[in-house]
């Protein structure tokens, strides 16, 4: 039956009004749930609040425990979902810049546009920032281009590549994300404490 | 003033989540695997095959392409040399090793068209019928008999016996005509000076299913 739209069980016009409408509630809860500050998101780097790595590392394995349920009982079609494209070494490199970028602005995309929404100036600054990056890069594209476009391996999936049965490799997933919950739990014992809001 | 007993069961939340995490995954490895059936189910396919809606008689065919009938799809599944030597008017000939080629299945998975599959007999069309009903293609339909049952019937009836009921004789003059209209010339009507039947090109549009990528991204 599932996806949705893939099956044409609802026309693609929906798309966006559906996107637009998920986009609403993620911003909502990432700043009620206080995202919005840069210094949550700083915080996993500096290891006084692992907030930010938990939530995401939940959300991704409560995704994939649901997906593989549903492709079991047969409600989605595992084969018709989306899977983005690897570029390997473009996104490695971008891994890092984008890495930086959250470092020591504090945001992340996402973040920063909640930031925005609530008028905190340095996530104007970073926002900014972004803008200033996607135009320096639209303007050096030809640069960029063999970077951008090479190391091209496909719509695979770390199941693909490693040759592993999906259920085994989300049993070891999660097992490594509770265990780094673990010690994310230990490091922010060990941290002094930073209180903000 | 915090409840004391809540405080105390809520503080192993996490340990709580985290175990029905590991008996969720857990539960995913644990799962007896079964091989995915493609398709409609074993009961579906199964009283499609045994109704006898699948079947359309020659003199049914014969009829719908005279009248001009729009509304169906004539595809020969048999190899295209047989299908150059003869075949019925405005075919599309999609052999059947071919069937699920992407250029065929815009025919066939649509429901614009009944689509009426034949072969020598019944045999191949059967086959791509069967294929291609279990993956739910719809209004699919076999000529009885295939092009040798509409040889025998439509292009050259047999001539009911004397004896004969009335409504063979009326079969036979409906054949008769209709032989005609495929272009069978009887003696006793060379005097007539043969008008070229010819059949209008119909023109098939299939609609391809639109398939927009689907995007993703952060």
């Amino acid at each position: 039956m599932g996806p949705l739209i893939p099956n044409d069980i609802i026309s693609h016009e929906w798309n966006f009004i559906i996107a637009i409408l998920i986009g609403i509630a993620f911003g909502y809860i990432l700043e009620a749930s206080g995202f919005s500050s840069s210094r949550k998101l700083a915080g996993v780097f500096y290891g006084y609040d692992f907030v930010v790595l938990k939530v995401f590392f939940t959300a991704a394995l409560v995704a994939i425990i649901g997906i593989l349920y549903m492709d079991y009982l047969g409600y989605l079609d595992f084969n018709l979902l989306y899977i983005h494209p690897t570029y390997l070494w473009g996104a490695i490199i971008g891994g890092i810049i984008m890495g930086l970028g959250f470092v020591s602005g504090g945001f992340c995309p996402g973040t920063s546009l909640c930031g925005v929404a609530i008028g905190k100036i340095d996530a104007w600054v970073f926002v900014g920032g972004i803008y200033i990056g996607i135009f320096s890069f639209s303007e050096l594209y030809t640069l960029f281009e063999p970077l951008y476009n090479g190391s091209f391996d496909g719509n695979v999936t770390l199941m693909d590549t490693f040759g592993v049965s999906p259920y085994w490799f989300v049993f070891g997933f999660t097992i490594l994300a509770i265990v780094s919950f673990y010690i994310a739990d230990l490091v922010r014992k060990r941290v002094k404490k930073v209180f903000y809001n | 003033m915090i409840n004391k007993k809540l405080a105390k069961v809520l503080s192993f939340r996490y340990k709580v989540l985290a175990l029905v995490f590991i008996a969720l995954a857990g539960g995913l490895v644990l799962l007896p695997k079964y091989e995915k059936h493609e398709g409609i189910s074993a009961e579906n396919l199964l009283s499609n095959v045994i109704s006898s809606e699948r079947y359309i008689s020659a003199d049914e065919l014969a009829h719908k392409i005279i009248n001009q009938d729009p509304s169906f799809l004539l595809i020969d599944v048999r190899d295209e040399e047989s299908f150059g030597v003869y075949s019925l008017p405005n075919a599309i000939n999609i052999p059947l090793e071919k069937l699920f080629d992407e250029n065929s299945e815009s025919y066939l998975n649509q429901d614009e068209y009944d689509v009426i599959l034949y072969s020598n007999d019944n045999f191949y069309a059967d086959q791509a019928w069967l294929l291609c009903t279990r993956l739910d293609y719809k209004n699919l339909r076999v000529l009885k008999g295939g092009i040798n049952t509409w040889f025998n019937t439509v292009i050259n009836p047999l001539k009911p016996s004397e004896n004969e009921a009335a409504t063979a004789f009326e079969l036979y003059t409906f054949r008769k005509a209709a032989s005609m209209y495929f272009g069978v010339s009887y003696p006793e009507q060379v005097k007539i000076i043969k008008s070229e039947t010819v059949v209008p090109k119909k023109v098939v549009t299939v609609k391809k299913k639109k398939k927009a990528p689907v995007e993703g991204g952060c």
